[in-house]
């Protein structure tokens, strides 16, 4: 039956309401796993705090799996769900600069907004780097343009990609994801001994 | 120093594990209702787009970019994302009264540098952010999480492009943290 | 604590493991048994081979000839504006696609009629309706359209008619087959392939 909206079951002006309110649960979880603290967040590359990691991947591997079985029992029809569109050049060039972007800024676009609504300005400022960054890209797209698009794929799922099977490739997110929770467990408990200054 | 201290034992968090299941669980609904992920730099998109419309509309007509967004129906702020990001800043707040984390403006950063170093990085993270966003279809939320949770192959280089950069950039920017 | 994660990592593992057994039986949604069973002693579900000739020479849109045999067999020959689909591929996704389209009418055929019938129960299996198969196969094809027997002159008028129906087609099928080639492809059928559903774009 699902999804939902794209099938008609939902209509009109709902569809605000809804996205209101899935963003309030969106938020919600950010802020109360942390997130709206930009020193969690960077902790991950420092190896003390590797809370963005084990929210950010616990949710992956829980929504591929989750996934499955909801495809298995007929609730959610796999093949009307929106696959996001592959650009490989754009895409590499664009992470490589996001992750710039975290390193230096310390958030990312969904956690400053959390960090505004608790009241730190650093995320607040970061929000009107996004605005900044998204108006120069907008205002500069003609010089770029052609790159914008190169490396275009369609919308490549990665079972299209490498020919693995749907369950398989759930398989291997969940077992590596599992093994580096455990390992930065141990990274964790080593890093703390040394760092004394930390604080969230 | 010493109140660093004691906001440290105010600070309660959801185990990361159980905030994690949560967000999975949240993505699910969030696919099962309405065919797609969560996102948030498209709603900061949508303002731009918008605000760019209203100052000079030709102009923004005339931009290849913009022009994509822009319809004579509604304003590009009449969009599920800026919706959805008002939420995001709503259940920001909801979570930050029920814990006690809603206090007045303050800074949080690294513990060797000053305010006003943290706000120009936070600024300057923000628009290399924002452009990147652009390049790589959406963020950390909308590409990197919501797109490889719905085995997008698009999602999976994005998270590995964000992931694999910042630990290479990390000990340059060291100072800024610890 | 540290029980409780390994009790939930492993329990993240078998529900990813889970998926991999669920996801085979998932795809084969199959009919009752005894709805099969009645649907395959149904003798509607047979076609004759002057029926599918009618069919053909009529141009109909809404029927779709499937060869069930090899592509080396196909190749050899076949009906006009058949398609391919040897036995072993047919529970295939993009196989799967010709079938259950709204107002088409799947053929199977093969050599005799086996084969087809075993293409017939496969996707009757997984539900899919208003498929059929040609009786005979392309043997009794050969024996009724390409090489019709004149019936004894004692036999009813009805056979008679039957022959100079066979005769015309005989015509159609072999002797004006370069026409007939070319008209059929002016004709051809778009087929209607469910496409894979984009909902709307826009990044995140």
């Amino acid at each position: 039956m699902g999804p939902l909206i794209p099938n008609g079951f939902i209509t009109g002006d709902w569809d605000f309401v809804i996205a209101i309110l899935l963003g309030i649960a969106f938020g919600f979880i950010l802020e109360a796993s942390g997130f709206s603290s930009s020193r969690n967040l960077a902790g991950v590359f420092y190896g003390y705090n590797f809370v963005v990691l084990r929210v950010f991947f616990t949710a992956m591997i829980v929504a591929m799996v989750g996934l499955l079985y909801f495809d298995y029992f007929g609730w959610l029809d796999l093949s009307k769900i929106f696959i996001l569109p592959t650009f490989v050049w754009p895409m590499i060039v664009g992470g490589v600069i996001m992750g710039l972007g975290f390193i230096v800024g310390g958030f990312c676009p969904g956690t400053s907004f959390t960090a505004i609504a608790i009241g730190k300005l650093d995320g607040l400022v970061f929000t009107i780097g996004l605005y900044i960054g998204i108006f120069i890209f907008t205002e500069s797209f003609p010089l770029f343009s052609d790159f914008y698009t190169s490396g275009d794929m369609g919308n490549p799922t990665l079972m299209d990609v490498t020919g693995i099977s749907a369950p398989w490739i759930a398989f291997a997110f969940t077992f590596i994801a599992l093994a580096v929770f455990w390992i930065t467990m141990l990274i964790e408990k080593r890093v703390r001994k040394t760092t004394t200054a930390y604080k969230f | 120093m010493h109140s660093n201290k004691l906001e440290e034992n105010k600070q309660r968090y959801l185990n990361p594990y159980f905030g994690g299941v949560l967000l999975g669980l949240l993505i699910l609904l969030t696919i099962f209702i309405t065919g797609r992920g969560l996102g948030a730099s498209g709603s900061i998109k949508s303002a731009v787009v918008t605000t760019t419309n209203v100052i000079a509309p030709t102009h923004a007509q005339n931009n290849d970019y913009d022009k994509k967004f822009i319809s004579d129906d509604h304003s590009p702020m009449y969009n599920w994302l800026v919706f959805e990001s008002f939420g995001i800043l709503l259940g920001g707040l909801l979570s930050g009264i029920l814990f006690g984390r809603v206090k007045k403006f303050r800074i949080d950063k690294g513990p060797n540098i000053t305010n006003k170093s943290r706000l120009i990085a936070a600024v300057i993270g923000g628009m290399l952010f924002g452009f990147g966003s652009q390049f790589g279809r959406g963020c950390t939320s909308g590409a990197a999480l919501s797109g490889t949770a719905t085995f997008a192959f698009g999602g999976l280089i994005v998270l590995l492009a964000i992931f694999g950069s910042a630990f290479l950039y990390a000990w340059f920017f060291r100072k800024l943290w610890i | 604590m540290n029980r409780n994660y390994f009790f939930l990592t492993a329990l993240m593992l078998l529900l990813a493991i889970g998926t991999m057994f669920l996801s085979k039986s998932e795809q084969q949604k199959q009919i009752e048994p005894d709805k099969l069973l009645w649907e395959i002693i149904q003798p509607t579900r047979y076609v004759s081979t002057d029926e599918v000739a009618k069919l053909i020479i009529q141009n109909d849109p809404s029927i779709e000839l499937i060869d069930v045999r090899t592509p080396k067999e196909f190749a050899e020959f076949s009906l006009p504006n058949a398609i391919n689909i040897p036995l072993d591929s047919i529970v295939t996704t993009s196989s799967l696609e010709y079938f259950g389209i709204p107002g088409m009418n799947v053929i199977f055929f093969s050599n005799d009629a086996i084969q087809a019938d075993q293409g017939w129960v496969m996707t009757k299996r997984l539900g899919f309706d208003a498929t059929y198969v040609m009786k005979g196969g392309l043997n009794r094809w050969i024996e009724t359209i390409i090489q019709p027997t004149e019936p004894k002159e004692t036999a009813p008028q009805t056979e008679f008619d039957i022959y100079q129906f066979r005769k015309g087609a005989q015509i159609y099928f072999t002797g004006a087959k370069v026409e007939t080639t070319t008209n059929a492809k002016k004709n051809k059928v778009v087929i209607k392939r469910r496409k894979k559903t984009v909902t709307a774009s826009g990044g995140c």
